[in-house]
């Protein structure tokens, strides 16, 4: 299209004319993306010797030994349940807070989109550290379960709740994103194409299904794609919140990753839980490229 | 289309709820930083009764917190100005030019998303060791940089594609240089495209964690995400009081800012980056 423009019928090979405007970012890109991919992978075939007192050429081993270790195991599975149900409970109350503030009945409307976007701009340690509050013992929640005649569980140090409070955290930091995101695509829609629907008798159900998911469905996508990647990889909420315990009972891959990296000095070990976390994430990013370059 | 009174009661009751949700937290941390430890946790839902700045001055004169904030404060703004000045251009030639392995490079920017930062840390360390740079500002500024590059490149290329290139062509029959048009043109129409850049860099670097953690040693050198995350009060428990105070100082200039950037955040993302 632009190849009539006389901007591109400059002489010369554009890749000439865009380089300096390239060149920066490349530079930038390649010292501090590109190069540090290679060398972080590579790490993977190292392990520390405390004989030798370094790291050493030690091939698959870091890869056999995640096969036999049932915290990594542990951390996997926790990986998957925590990133499946955090973005399933965002878009969740993404999509109806979305509808909400779309409705034109609905008085201060600008108001109430400005206050839905704060978790969005707190940082992610002091999320974690009000929620850590929030779910004391003797903290804020049970004080009002306490008031309803109930007695609440110890939220953080029970094995079969730290991982759900960890989703709550992360549901609640992740919903303005997705509020936002979609409440753009409603108001893209064109008003006609409701009206049309509801005159050929659509229920309301029916329009969110056939008219409304449609015609949002590269928009939605790409957010549950983009969340899908930064729940998995997210680190700030597990590590202030329960550091992966009580034992591992909230592990996560990142966590245990890092922990393994720069607490216990398996540098190695750690590179290896990276390169499976890189491996799930390279099947979301290989169909996110296919949605945004279409 | 009309609803009924008794709908349109219900749909304000659920946004009510739902907003209370999402704000509540942050109204507890401003009630906290003014209580005393004992009333945090005798009223954990109350309003401050006897309202106390003491959080903050023991925060302000006990602890670390303003060359904390002072760190983050030079690594956000520099990361800020760094960002737009190296993806302004990048952007530019994505929207303009059509280059071999341009989408080889949009590919590689994309996917950058998905880098986990285990593998990114382990590498950029062995960079920062060779450069000296391991327990300073300046490694952590290139890092941030970096990770907020992808997305400002991909969200500026949305905002040049929406410029005409008419209006370049017309300023250089007018007798513009073709950096002249850029000057004079381009760039104040892309200011919007610019603030959201901006912002999305401030957000990103002022909250970013994880490398801050991994690569700054030293107190005098965390961010304040490092220095929140390793906070203890005397005695080794955690003090919440002065922690909240901590926390909501931390939180508020970014947040304030935030909420003036967000329309052009919020437009960039929707008209470029994700659409």
């Amino acid at each position: 299209m632009r190849s009539s423009s006389t901007i591109s019928r400059w002489p010369g090979g554009e890749g000439r004319r865009a380089l300096p405007f390239l060149l920066p970012a490349l530079v930038v890109l390649c010292m501090v993306s590109l190069y540090p991919l290679v060398q972080g992978v590579s790490r993977v075939f190292y392990s520390y010797r405390a004989l030798a007192r370094q790291d050493v050429f030690s091939g698959w081993e870091n890869f056999t030994l995640l096969l036999s270790d049932p915290t990594f195991s542990t951390a996997f599975l926790n990986s998957i349940v925590w990133t499946a149900t955090s973005v399933a409970g965002m878009f969740l109350f993404g999509y109806a807070l979305a509808t909400m503030l779309n409705s034109k009945h609905l008085r201060f409307r600008r108001f109430f989109r400005t206050a839905s976007l704060v978790p969005w701009a707190l940082p992610g340690v002091v999320i974690s550290l009000i929620w850590r509050y929030i779910f004391l013992p003797n903290g804020p929640l049970n004080a009002v379960l306490g008031s309803l005649g109930l007695r609440g569980p110890e939220w953080l140090t029970n094995p079969s709740l730290a991982l759900w409070t960890c989703v709550i955290a992360t549901v609640w930091m992740g919903t303005p994103f997705v509020t936002v995101m979609l409440l753009a695509g409603l108001q893209s829609l064109e008003p006609e194409l409701l009206e049309a629907a509801a005159i050929d008798g659509a229920s309301y159900i029916q329009s969110q299904v056939h008219v409304i998911m449609p015609s949002m469905r590269k928009m939605i996508l790409i957010v549950f794609t983009l969340e899908t990647i930064w729940t998995f990889n997210s680190f700030d909420i597990v590590f202030v919140l329960t550091k992966g315990g009580p034992g591992s009972a909230s592990m996560t891959l990142p966590l245990y990753a890092y922990q393994n990296a720069f607490m216990y000095y398996q540098a190695g070990y750690g590179a290896a839980i990276g390169v499976v976390i890189l491996s799930v994430l390279l099947l979301a990013v290989v169909f996110y490229i296919r949605e945004v370059l279409r | 289309m009309s609803l009924r009174p008794w709908r349109v009661a219900l749909l304000h009751v659920c946004v009510v709820v739902m907003i209370g949700v999402l704000t509540f937290p942050l109204i507890l941390l401003g009630f906290n930083s003014l209580k005393s430890e004992v009333e945090i946790f005798d009223a954990p839902l109350g309003i401050p009764k006897a309202p106390t700045l003491a959080n903050f001055r023991s925060v302000m004169l006990g602890t670390t917190f303003s060359v904390n904030m002072r760190n983050s404060f030079i690594v956000a703004v520099s990361t800020v100005l760094l960002a737009v000045v190296v993806t302004a251009p990048a952007g530019y030639a994505m929207s303009r030019f059509r280059f071999r392995g341009r989408t080889l490079f949009s590919m590689w920017l994309l996917a950058t998303q998905s880098f986990p930062g285990i593998i990114m840390v382990l590498g950029l360390f062995t960079v920062l060791t060779v450069y000296g740079l391991v327990d300073r500002l300046p490694g952590l500024i290139m890092m941030h940089t970096s990770f907020s590059m992808p997305f400002s490149i991909w969200l500026l290329k949305g905002y040049f594609d929406k410029i005409p290139v008419e209006l370049e062509e017309a300023a250089r029959i007018d007798g513009c240089s073709r950096l002249g048009s850029l000057v004079r043109v381009v760039f104040p129409l892309s200011v919007p495209g610019l603030l959201a850049v901006a912002t999305f860099s401030l957000l990103l670097s002022w909250n970013e964690f994880f490398f801050a953690l991994v690569v700054m040693r030293s107190n005098v050198n965390y961010t304040l995400p490092v220095y929140l995350a390793r906070f203890v009060g005397s005695g080794g428990v955690v003090q919440w009081g002065p922690l909240s105070a901590a926390a909501l100082l931390a939180t508020l200039p970014v947040l304030l800012l935030f909420l003036l950037g967000q329309r052009y955040l919020v437009s960039g993302l929707t008209g470029g980056a994700i659409k």
